[in-house]
């Protein structure tokens, strides 16, 4: 390395106390960080990457403990600072961002003002009005619209990839010389995440700073990183550049981990789709329609269209997928097919019975035939009751087995998600999100359902843990015959697990096809969107540059005349704007609401080797 | 929190045990609950033990002082007041009233409360509006003259005592348990009930509940305090429990007058009153933190 490093880490060590025997965290780490440059560090969740981001900015707490090694900033060790001399360093020189911006800022406090009071905080001698055209101009520069506008507005109004923006802004603000951002991705949709990681690498060479990038997403590391340090047990198993991790990893560990990640082009993995004729769930015309307060006028209302008629059909045995970007309807779908809310028209039928308008016993009898799985496992769990009280609530709700019967009821189905039967009495405090979600699948599958509805159910979980769970469902899936739906926001699961897919926009399905079609020979606009802006290891057939949008949909109260999706699509024309495209299914079934021919759009970069049968949109 | 062990981890006991057996661990929690029996085994055996009388008037045993002071005689434990009635006796017999009064008004308010509070805040829209207008006007009444009022008009009995505080103070519990409902049922385990098809009244006590109400109990307990107070006040403003029956109230503010020369007519019942409102307390408290400890996954 030419210049003197920003960062220099050697023989850090860390220690986790209390309990049982001291384990070690990290065990001699070594590296340096360039002057505007960018390291990622990558690693499986428990590798202890957050403890090492924790270390760089001197914030390990007991019980770990460093037991050797400094971390040299400009020629300081950090480590041995007095707290008082951090702060100054922290937020001023040195900034960081956590994985969960939803937390980060005070929700009582506007977005704007909160920065602003950082930005006084580390430079005393500004000005108020200094100070907040500068927080303006930085939000800007991270693209969120209507900078000065969203500045006085409060953390709730912010959306996940605004808030993750503005934690950025909160960053840059004070122009640091490091940035170290811990796992920021991993919440966010992924053309929000592909958004953001442009631009941190536009801020980067714009501010010149040094970034400090931790993921457990190889393929999101290897996008912005300049060197890569891979992370395994604490210790740091390869440092090769970004270009070479991909193409020419070293160490069997690196390969490993390189194999691991799923591949959506290149020999992906694919379901065989069913043919049975038999429909488990059957969705017509669906729309919900929310009345809310408008503010700006007296007894003002605004009219929020969640879903604006959705039509598909599951077959029995099928894994079925919804995707799309949050805010498109997905989890109000949810909410409907799970009847938690009366859809305003529009059926949904499961196995032939419409579930609108049910009530009372008929309604509960039904409940057993379809259960939904939540995303948050953290919350979904009551944190008060045991493990197994918490699994046999369904038994007892609808009055199926009591006494001896019910706790070996509830033992069989804890053995057949994986969670020992030894937990029954404890509390779901320590558990993991994976025994979490665990618990949520055991709650749901005590019932024997015939169709499962996972609405996000995976995506709080790391990869390998996904991955254990998607093997669980395929094994419940081939025992007890149960139908899935997926409605999730990422791409390589849905193309590793379902036979169909359907993509929403907006409130509505753009496009409706097998998983092929989907992802080799999209007809929308929006689906190729949504695969360019994957971050991955491999080369994709759909190029960010030609596809890649910016900003966030439409709000849905105001619904763009005619085609949805024209003021974000890249080849909208005239029609578009007047008149709004049917989804028409061809003999296959599949199809996509779109005005343009098959050749209008560009042809993909990297032909897939094994071409589907081209879906035919009505021109 | 330091005296809670955090050794021992029995895995297959219920989480109710976890907790007593957190608490039991440690020193606090021992002596409140041997100050607490020992007063609650006295209130009870003292009468037919000392033999002495709380109501009978006997002019020459006047003023007595304990029996540890110069002056002092058997049986009079703790002097004698005014009329030359045992002290002791006396004040036993005004725990038994202030606590019996603190502890069943302070459960039928919580109850009462808590259900209107939750059902209110589960339920939302109009039902919230009424319920929640209700209790602004039953929260604008002064407890004072809610009591002079109904207490003055009606012979005060203990049941009248407990009908005011439940009262004057259901609102501030209606308030608390709603806006905690009010978060608690946007969460994703509510909704999870819902799917698994749990029935309104299903999900308010058994999974709304549960979970907001132990923090309020623990208010609670210091609540039972604040009931033997006003009990105390009452008498002492002589709206209480009539005499001859002693409340603490009425022994303290006739005490008052003789505290320059026989000052422990006002301290015994002072005495015993902050005594049993400590261990109440310290019990509260311990139990909490034990709770607390075992939803975070350390006991």
């Amino acid at each position: 390395m030419a210049s003197k490093p920003i960062v220099r880490v050697e023989n850090l060590s860390v220690l986790l106390e209390g309990g049982g025997e001291p384990r070690p965290v990290l065990a001699d780490i070594s590296f340096d960080v360039a002057p505007r440059s960018v390291l990622g560090i990558i690693g499986e969740s428990g590798s202890g990457k957050t403890v090492l981001s924790n270390a760089l900015v001197n914030w390990i707490k007991l019980p770990l403990r460093v037991t050797s090694g400094q971390v040299l900033y400009q020629g300081r060790n950090l480590l041995g600072l007095p707290e008082h001399e951090m702060a100054k360093l922290r937020g001023r020189e040195i900034a960081y961002i956590g994985a969960n911006p939803t937390i980060a800022l005070d929700p009582t406090i506007p977005v704007g003002h909160q920065i602003v009071e950082k930005l006084r905080e580390v430079e005393p001698g500004i000005s108020r009005e200094a100070a907040r055209k500068r927080v303006i101009d930085t939000l800007d520069a991270v693209r969120i619209p209507s900078a000065a506008r969203r500045f006085d507005e409060y953390p709730f109004q912010f959306s996940g990839g605004m808030m993750q923006r503005a934690m950025i802004v909160d960053a840059l603000v004070s122009n640091p010389k490091l940035l170290i951002a811990d796992n920021i991705t991993q919440p966010l949709d992924v053309t929000v995440a592909a958004q953001i990681i442009r631009l941190l690498r536009d801020l980067q060479s714009d501010f010149e700073t040094s970034i400090v990038f931790i993921s457990s997403a190889l393929g999101v590391v290897s996008d912005i990183a300049d060197d890569v340090i891979v992370i395994n047990a604490g210790r740091i198993v390869e440092r090769q550049t970004a270009a070479r991790i991909t193409s020419a990893p070293e160490h069997a560990y690196t390969r490993d981990l390189i194999a691991k990640v799923p591949r959506l082009w290149a020999a992906a993995e694919t379901p065989e789709p069913t043919l049975l004729d038999d429909m488990m769930l059957e969705v017509r015309d669906v729309e919900r329609t929310y009345v809310v307060p408008n503010h700006t006028k007296l007894f003002g209302e605004n009219h929020v269209r969640a879903v604006r008629g959705v039509t598909f059909d599951v077959r029995r045995g099928e894994s079925f997928g919804l995707i799309g970007e949050s805010g498109c309807g997905k989890s109000t779908l949810s909410r409907l097919l799970s009847s938690i809310e009366q859809p305003d028209k529009g059926t949904i039928k499961v196995e032939g019975r419409d579930i609108a308008g049910l009530k009372g016993k008929p309604l509960l009898d039904m409940r057993r035939r379809f259960q939904l799985l939540l995303q948050d496992p953290y919350n979904a769990v009551p944190a008060h009751a045991s493990v197994g009280r918490t699994i046999e609530e369904p038994l007892r709700i609808h009055g199926l087995a009591s006494g001896a019967a019910l706790k070996a009821r509830v033992r069989d189905v804890m053995a057949e998600v994986g969670l020992s039967p030894d937990l029954y009495e404890s509390l779901p405090v320590g558990l993991s999100a994976g025994q979490r979600q665990r618990i949520n699948i055991a709650r749901a599958l005590i019932l024997e359902p015939s169709l499962m509805i996972l609405d996000e159910t995976l995506s709080a979980l790391d990869q390998v843990e996904q991955a254990r769970l998607l093997a669980l469902f395929e094994v419940l899936q081939r025992r007890h015959g149960i139908t899935y739906l997926y409605i999730s926001h990422d791409l390589t699961m849905v193309r590793r697990v379902c036979a169909r897919i359907g993509v929403m926009y907006l409130g509505r399905i753009v496009e409706l096809a097998d998983n092929q079609t989907i992802f080799e020979t999209p007809a929308h606009p929006y689906t190729r969107t949504l695969l360019s802006s994957i971050l991955t290891v491999e080369p994709k057939p759909f190029r960010p540059e030609t596809y890649l949008l910016e900003g966030e949909p439409p709000d849905p109260i105001h619904i763009p005349t005619g085609c949805s999706f024209r003021t974000r699509c890249p080849f909208a024309f005239d029609r578009c704007a007047t008149d709004d495209p049917e989804l028409a299914a061809d003999a296959d079934g599949n199809g996509a609401a779109c005005h343009l021919a098959p050749g209008q759009m560009p042809p993909p970069t990297i032909l897939p080797a094994t071409t589907g049968p081209l879906a035919a949109p009505n021109a | 929190m330091t005296d809670i062990a955090l050794s021992a981890r029995p895995r297959n006991r219920s989480v109710a045990q976890r907790i007593l057996a957190g608490a039991w661990t440690s020193t606090e929690m021992k002596v409140a609950v041997f100050i607490f029996a020992a007063l609650a085994v006295l209130t009870v055996v003292a009468p037919f033990i000392i033999d002495a009388s709380a109501t009978k008037i006997t002019v020459a045993d006047r003023f007595l002082p304990p029996i540890f002071m110069e002056g002092g005689r058997y049986p009079y434990f703790l002097g004698t007041d005014q009329l030359g009635r045992d002290l002791l006796l006396r004040s036993l017999i005004g725990l038994r009233n202030a606590f019996a009064i603190g502890i069943v008004s302070v459960v039928i308010m919580f109850v009462i409360g808590c259900a209107i509070g939750i059902y209110s805040g589960y339920r939302g829209g109009w039902v919230d509006v009424i319920l929640m207008r209700i209790t602004d006007v039953q929260m604008s009444i002064p407890v004072v003259i809610l009591a002079i009022t109904i207490l003055g008009m009606s012979r005060p009995n203990p049941f009248t005592v407990i009908a005011v505080l439940v009262l004057a103070s259901w609102p501030a519990y209606a308030r608390v348990a709603r806006s905690v409902t009010l978060a608690e049922r946007q969460k994703e385990y509510v909704r999870a009930a819902k799917i698994l098809g749990a029935s309104d009244i299903r999900i308010m006590a058994l999974h709304i509940a549960p979970s907001i109400l132990p923090s309020i109990a623990f208010v609670a307990v210091l609540d039972i305090a604040r009931m033997m107070i006003f009990e105390a006040i009452f008498g002492f403003i002589g709206i209480g429990i009539q005499p001859p029956t002693p409340t603490f109230g009425t022994i303290i503010s006739t005490g008052t007058q003789y505290l320059l020369n026989a000052w422990w007519i006002t301290i015994v019942p002072g005495f015993l009153l902050a005594l049993a409102l400590t261990s109440l307390n310290l019990m509260g408290g311990v139990l909490e933190r034990s709770r607390n400890l075992v939803l975070q996954g350390q006991l």
